[in-house]
């Protein structure tokens, strides 16, 4: 069977996400701080400059102020925006013509404190606005831009960096996963291995010293027992076999050497032939039921089976009893139909149930096989209009012995019908009995093969 | 004279076997374990085997390989305890010729003996025709005259009425039938084999000939010659 390494791909993609994340929320907070002391550094530029004029204020105050700063402006210095203006609002001096709108000056002071991040020009700015005594509006500002620049060139960094720990988290988790899965999947081609009927298939080479280890020789010790009891199982019903029938076996021959009393030696063989018959039902009946279990459920060490050619064919084995019998009988089996299974279980278990609808039935009853697909299912129905099921048997039809009271003084053992669940359960058939106005209805839907058997 | 090698741990069971086997008129050979009785094999000419399964060494279906090729060419029949139809079908499938479980009727036995000395002297029978005196059965196209009548005879009853013909003149079992005509290996319970001999029966006797007749106890003879039956 082709599986998806489903379970692989998990695996591996939680390692590679959880790497990635992992690295991601690192570099984050490494950004954070290179990002905190780079705007520290800006702000402590800012408070050195405002200083340097807070100096030429004290000396003589806005002379001072205009001509520094249309010194600077004249010197074209990009890194820096300062604006002085008059108390009627037009530029006394500056590098810049107009006053940024974003920035209000408050404050009279020449502290850092208080300063904002605005953009204008089309650059990122730090900077304070001032009144000075009098209603001069002063702005001192810092370019941000090589701090942006140097924190963009990070992040791009970081996005890079994060996208190689996903390809390498996921070709990491890849290789891991790979070999943890690889250990299960030896344990699983084991099961498969059992459950297509090698009941002895173990797996070859030493067991390693950590949990897949153990988990294998968890398995191997769970398939010697299922092994072991299995044997068991068949080694019990061959003795009990041979232990019943050689005894019955030299009963009979000395049976034959009774002469002149055919009437009593007659009943004799047919008790004989009843016992064994009881006992080949109930061995049969267990060893559908074991091998249903240690076989590795249905399907395991069944064949393909023409299910239409042996049901065509047992009909035609009963058919001439029930019209015999004056039973209206009718057969719908298409051809081909396939399912897995072992042709004799299959026989016994139809065989079975068209002597029960013989014996059951009375002259004038319709008997009707068919056979169909339906869904994943080929369906045998097989219905009379005979006495139907009597009521104290509804429950317990399929157990081992169960008879109505009703049919006590017909000839059977009340094996049959336990025989057929036991059967349909080897072949994971379902068995259902559909209600019907009249007589006895039971539906057997097998499995469909897959269309290469 | 011929013999028969009889592989059987229980002595009643083994002098039933050999009563069986002379009263064919054949030379019984006993051995009671499985090396002995595949080294007798091996050694000696039998016509057939009688094999049975749980022997001291081992289970006899699995021991037939060897004794065929230790150049055995004898007809084997196993004779088992382990008699389920899936027992059966294991001894079938891995060689036997055939396969009696026990108990067995001494007659059962007989027929089956019969049987497989007939294959092992006529191995192949192709001839298109088979004839009986007036009673004709054509192989290939599959039909039956009786006096130059045609009589219409269903697929299984041709495949019944050729079985019949090869045994002629010998008692077969209904449990010969069911596994030779029907390849069904396990008791129906219900003797249904009887509904279809009953048929050809009636058939053949519309047309005048009273091939197949009750033998006592377990099975039919067919016999259109009605030659003295040998049971």
């Amino acid at each position: 069977m082709r599986v998806v390494p489903a379970a692989t791909l998990r695996l591996a993609a939680v390692v590679a996400v959880a790497v990635t994340l992992l690295s991601l929320a690192g570099m984050a907070l490494q950004y954070r701080l290179v990002e905190a002391r780079l705007m520290d550094e800006a702000g402590r530029l800012l408070a050195a400059d405002l200083d340097g004029f807070a100096t030429l204020y004290e000396q003589r105050r806005i002379i001072a102020l205009r001509q520094a700063i249309e010194f600077r402006a004249a010197s074209g210095a990009s890194g820096e925006m300062l604006m002085l203006m008059n108390r009627d609002g037009t530029v006394l001096a500056g590098t810049h013509a107009d006053w940024p709108v974003a920035v209000v000056p408050e404050g009279a002071g020449f502290g850092p404190d208080g300063a904002v991040r605005f953009a204008a020009g089309g650059q990122d700015w730090l900077g304070v606005g001032r009144v000075l005594p009098g209603g001069f509006p002063l702005l001192v500002a810092r370019d941000l831009g090589p701090v942006l620049d140097t924190l963009s060139a990070l992040r791009r960094g970081i996005v890079a960096l994060g996208f190689a720990m996903l390809a390498a988290g996921a070709l990491v988790g890849w290789v891991m996963a790979g070999r943890v899965m690889a250990r299960i999947g030896r344990v699983n081609v084991l099961a498969d291995r059992v459950a297509a009927g090698d009941l002895s298939a173990r797996l070859p080479g030493l067991r390693s010293a950590d949990e897949f280890g153990q988990l294998e020789a968890h398995v191997h010790e769970m398939l010697d027992k299922i092994e072991a009891l299995n044997r068991e199982t068949h080694r019990l019903s061959d003795t009990i076999a041979h232990e019943l029938r050689t005894p019955l076996n030299r009963m009979l021959q000395k049976l034959g050497r009774i002469e002149g009393q055919d009437a009593v030696t007659d009943d004799l063989r047919a008790e004989m032939r009843q016992t064994v018959r009881v006992f080949d039902a109930l061995l049969d009946i267990s060893r559908a039921e074991a091998d249903a279990v240690v076989a590795g459920g249905p399907g395991g060490g069944l064949r393909p089976v023409d299910l239409s050619a042996l049901l065509v064919e047992l009909w035609e084995l009963y058919e001439p009893l029930a019209e015999d019998k004056g039973l209206v009988t009718q057969i719908a089996v298409p051809d081909g139909l396939r399912v897995l299974g072992d042709r004799t279980l299959i026989s016994q278990m139809v065989a079975n149930l068209l002597d029960n609808a013989v014996k059951y039935c009375r002259a004038g009853d319709s008997l009707t096989l068919t056979l169909a697909e339906v869904g994943d299912r080929q369906v045998m129905t097989l219905a009379d209009t005979g006495p139907g099921l009597p009521a104290d048997l509804r429950e317990t039809v399929f157990d081992r012995f169960a008879r109505g009271e009703r049919d006590r003084a017909l000839p059977g053992h009340g094996l049959g019908l336990a025989l057929v669940r036991a059967i349909a359960t080897r072949h994971g058939a379902k068995l259902t009995l559909p209600q019907r106005e009249k007589g006895f209805a039971i539906e057997v839907g097998w499995p469909k093969v897959a269309a290469t058997l | 004279m011929d013999r028969i090698l009889i592989i059987e741990d229980d002595p009643v069971t083994a002098e039933a076997v050999a009563e069986c086997v002379r009263g064919l008129g054949l030379e019984p050979v006993t051995q009671i374990t499985l090396e002995a009785g595949v080294s007798a094999a091996i050694q000696m000419d039998f016509k057939v085997i009688v094999l049975d399964r749980m022997l001291p060494g081992g289970d006899g279906v699995d021991a037939m390989a060897r004794m065929r090729a230790g150049g055995s060419r004898a007809m084997i029949l196993v004779l088992s305890a382990l008699g389920r139809a899936a027992n059966r079908v294991e001894g079938l499938e891995k060689g036997a010729d055939d396969y009696l479980p026990k108990p067995f009727e001494p007659d059962e036995l007989r027929a089956r003996l019969r049987a497989l000395l007939r294959r092992a002297s006529i191995e192949v029978l192709d001839n298109d025709l088979l004839a009986f005196g007036d009673l004709e059965i054509r192989m290939k196209a599959r039909t039956v005259y009786v006096k130059r009548a045609h009589v219409p005879v269903s697929p299984k009853e041709f495949e019944l009425i050729t079985f019949f013909a090869r045994n002629a003149g010998q008692i077969v079992t209904r449990m010969q039938l069911l596994e030779q005509v029907w390849k069904l290996h396990f008791d129906p319970g219900t003797n249904v084999v009887d509904v279809h001999v009953g048929r050809l029966r009636r058939k053949l006797e519309g047309a005048g000939c009273a091939a197949i007749q009750t033998a006592r106890g377990e099975g039919y003879v067919f016999d259109p010659l009605g030659a003295e039956v040998s049971g």
